[in-house]
């Protein structure tokens, strides 16, 4: 019998990038290196465990912006056509290195993945690997849950309450539209909580979500089990609180497995690497070099002077990594056991991009991970939420406190010299929306039309991505041009309804090109 | 700015490789000796070895990079700045409003903006103009308290200056709350409420001493549970150490932020430099006949060419290539043989 549950939660999350205006658009390459990195790579592990026999359980959050991408025709031909790219390449690579076996075993390898992952994108799952992720949670499996429309950092938001509850109801119905019943569960970007948002989840069906571990540690009434219960909000609904130890496992960057010294390095990829005459076709259009996937070297140590990367050598430290995790999940829940008198529940929540896209060898782990839980022990067991839920559905009743998962715990990664200008609008926005809704009850036609795209312009606005980019100062052009974009086209949007003279042609552009949410109804933001 | 850059980058690597020359020329003998423990480790893993001989020279020298020419390979992903135009949005919506924000446990932040109308009315009340006045952000701890603006339990102010449009504020104090007032001071003393905030609170940055009995536990459990944040297991750590273990976790961003383009790599400092040698073997033959590269068969350009291209290692390298004609009556191999070593 086991001792206690672990809660395995893969955030998988993009922003929406979708520009029919281009032939080629560089951020578009974040959907298709998570879908070739990412999300095929998952799909067959669940499959590979499935086959076997292995019983798991892992929940999944996937945004309502990463499902409409993935679900967007566009989108899922372009992706074809970047695969079919990578596969050409991989071939020539094959050639160019014949006589460089290290890194010739590396191209064949390449060229036989990205065969296999047009084989189940394409051929396997119809190009929407959403089918795929519906049939494990089916199966009972996985468990995926929802996240707030766009990925909006809802702690500053709390001046706009009709936002807020936006946000949330907008993600819920859309997960109702892709997985064909309601959210069981949702995930609060950026697990950014503030006390009141519970209220709208609860009203939009769902009944969980996830906090940091300070939102629970510091809730109030103190929480007798920590984070090792979830706690209930007033609201009724649940919050389950991240566990530190087995994050920092994965997550830290100076004691996490990532850094090991076999797994395959990510910054040396051969669209850097390469003569540009030959490479050239294979990235930006306009000459800039980006990362293509191949990627030939290993972390070796601290160092640039890079060694070739050995799949045995990173399989087996993936496998001693599973290892090490399943015997401190088992330590704990043991140590736990005793402390607090009955099961506790370990959640290890982490970005789904970190496995595979960034940790190469990720889903391996998860792999070896979930083989290590079902066949080498019985003190752990894999559950879901709703699982713990259905076992245990008495728990306290305390406030989480306000927190977020990001750098320093709460707000300042959003809310920073560099994206601090961006709130005045995103504010002013939602007051409009506001009155918009209050105004015109029961539009119709293209006034109905012109409500809903202003409602998702403004929430194409929200997405935290783009603060978050202002704030690490990547590709901080794109995401001011998307603020200003959305922002822009809400207010034309907001001043034409007010004075009766929606340009319909104007309208059914920025409709093609932010299409997302078509389900919308404006008056969810009353 | 940036072409400046780049010619003195220029510059630095022609002298670098001179440099590298000339002392690899006078100290050719040690430079061997000092190759060959290298040779060794490298043994010790099975690809190395092999690769070995092949890793690209690198040579460091210096602090100063080359940032900016996308022809030379880096090590690092790299986007020049792009351009899009769009309208800019409008600095000023017409409203008198301040609008307060938390930020964590000890900050909260506010924004603002004055009308000119409601400027006016300030001048006429101050009997003062605008810019003669002191303004002044007045923040008010309004914890427990349904604040009609003279019921705070206590307030400060902080001078700004005029052309200010935010300000980040440091409370001090976790789990109370806060209401903001842009106001000015005139010569005499008085306090004009120009905008009143929103309230907001700033969250607990420790555990409440709020408990419910119903799920009472002993402090010393809550410590244990509290102390494993900080990887204390076993241990129930006192107050004082609590703070610090939370403090010291919040510091360590345990979240990704997603995709690769979304964070920078770390950098490794210092000059750099690659060197990798690739040959092209290139040729033509009739266009129905078969071809073959190293005992390997290959594929005609519809003209009969044909140009293959190989990441040449250290080391010497035949090439037989062998073309059949379409009738198998002819044949004919040419075999190059090229021979590239670096040092």
């Amino acid at each position: 019998m086991e001792k206690g549950y672990l809660c395995i939660v893969l955030h998988s999350h993009l922003p929406y990038v979708r520009h029919p205006e281009y032939e080629d658009f560089l951020e578009e390459d974040w959907l298709y290196e998570a879908i070739t990195e990412t999300y095929i790579p998952l799909i067959s592990v669940y499959n590979g465990l499935v086959k076997d026999g292995v019983d798991f359980r892992i929940t999944m959050s996937i945004t309502p912006t990463l499902c409409s991408m993935l679900a967007d025709p566009l989108l899922q031909d372009r992706y074809v056509k970047h695969l079919e790219s990578l596969i050409e390449l991989s071939a020539k690579e094959v050639e160019r290195t014949r006589w460089e076996p290290a890194f010739n075993r590396l191209a064949l390898m390449y060229q036989a993945k990205f065969i296999e992952t047009r084989q189940i994108f394409a051929d396997k799952y119809h190009k929407n690997i959403l089918t795929a992720f519906k049939e494990f949670q089916d199966m009972g499996k996985l468990e995926i849950i929802t996240c707030n429309a766009t990925h909006g950092f809802l702690p500053l938001m709390e001046v706009n309450p009709k936002s807020v509850q936006a946000q949330v109801h907008v993600g819920a119905d859309n997960y109702e539209r892709f997985f064909g019943r309601r959210p069981r569960g949702t995930w609060l970007a950026e697990c950014g909580y503030y006390p009141g948002v519970d209220k709208y989840v609860k009203e939009a069906g769902v009944r969980y979500f996830f906090v940091d571990t300070h939102a629970i540690l510091h809730a109030s009434p103190r929480p007798k089990y920590g984070v090792y219960a979830p706690i209930f909000c007033r609201s009724g609904v649940a919050a389950f609180g991240r566990d530190f130890e087995s994050s920092k496992q994965v997550w830290s960057s100076i004691e996490g497995y990532p850094g090991d010294f076999n797994y395959r390095d990510f910054y040396r990829d051969i669209g850097f690497d390469l003569d540009f005459d030959y490479i050239k076709p294979y990235i930006q259009k306009d000459g800039i070099r980006i990362n293509t996937g191949m990627k030939y070297y290993r972390i070796t140590g601290k160092t640039d002077q890079k060694e070739p990367y050995n799949p045995d050598w990173a399989r087996d430290s993936a496998g001693a990594h599973a290892g090490n995790f399943v015997f401190n999940r088992v330590k704990q829940v043991e140590y736990l056991f005793d402390v607090m008198g009955k099961k506790p529940m370990i959640v290890a929540p982490y970005d789904a991009e970190l496995y595979g896209h960034w940790w190469y060898e990720g889903p391996m782990f998860l792999d070896f991970l979930f083989r290590k839980l079902h066949y080498d022990q019985k003190t752990v067991k894999a559950i879901t939420p709703s699982e713990y839920l259905e076992l245990n559905p008495r728990n306290q009743v305390s406030t989480p406190s306000m927190s977020s998962w990001g750098y320093k715990g709460y707000a300042e990664h959003w809310l920073d010299g560099s994206n601090d200008w961006i709130y005045r609008h995103l504010h002013k926005a939602s007051d409009r929306m506001t009155e918009l809704a209050g105004t015109y009850k029961d539009a119709a036609g293209l006034q109905r039309r012109a409500l809903n795209q202003a409602l998702r312009e403004l929430l194409l606005a929200q997405s935290s991505d783009w603060a978050f980019i202002m704030k690490t100062g990547t590709v901080v052009q794109y995401a001011v041009k998307r603020t200003k974009d959305h922002i822009l086209r809400f207010t034309r949007l907001y001043d034409d309804i007010k004075a009766d003279r929606v340009d319909e042609a104007w309208l059914a552009d920025i409709e093609s090109k932010d299409n997302i949410f078509p389900e919308i109804d404006y008056r969810v933001h009353t | 700015m940036k072409k400046k850059k780049t010619k003195i980058a220029k510059k630095i690597i022609k002298k670098t490789v001179k440099a590298v020359k000339k002392k690899a020329g006078a100290a050719a003998g040690r430079v061997i000796k000092k190759v060959k423990p290298a040779a060794r480790k490298a043994k010790k893993t099975r690809a190395a070895r092999k690769i070995a001989a092949i890793m690209t020279p690198r040579v460091e020298v210096g602090r100063d990079r080359a940032e900016e020419s996308k022809y030379y390979p880096r090590p690092t992903p790299y986007l020049p700045p792009r351009q899009w135009e769009h309208e800019e949005l409008p600095s000023k919506y017409g409203d008198t409003r301040i609008v307060a924000m938390t930020r964590d446990p000890h900050w909260i932040f506010a924004y603002w903006e004055v009308t000119d109308d409601r400027r006016m009315q300030v001048e006429r009340e101050a009997s003062a103009s605008w810019n003669d006045l002191r303004k002044v952000l007045r923040v008010y701890d309004v914890t427990g308290k349904d604040f009609n603006g003279s019921n705070a339990n206590r307030f400060f102010d902080i001078d700004i200056n005029s052309e200010a449009i935010n300000w980040y504020i440091n409370v001090g104090e976790p789990n109370r709350s806060w209401c903001v007032d842009l106001g000015a001071i005139t010569s005499s003393g008085k306090f004009i409420m120009i905008a009143r905030s929103n309230i907001v609170s700033t969250p607990r940055d420790g555990a409440s001493d709020v408990i419910d009995e119903e799920w009472m536990s002993v402090e010393e459990q809550f410590l244990k549970l509290y102390g494993l944040w900080g990887g204390f297991a076993g241990a129930s750590p006192g107050k004082a150490q609590i703070k610090k273990i939370m403090k010291e976790r919040l510091q360590q961003a345990l979240a990704s932020g997603g995709i690769s383009s979304f964070t920078r790599p770390e950098k490794f400092r210092g000059f750099w430099m690659v060197v990798n040698t690739e040959l092209i073997v290139y040729g033509a033959t009739e266009p129905d006949a078969t071809v073959t590269v190293q005992g390997r068969p290959i594929k005609l350009n519809r003209d009969g060419s044909f140009s293959l291209r190989f990441a040449l290692p250290d080391g010497e390298q035949v090439i037989p290539v062998k073309g059949v004609s379409a009738d198998k009556a002819e044949e004919r191999t040419i075999t190059p043989i090229v021979k590239k070593y670096t040092r």
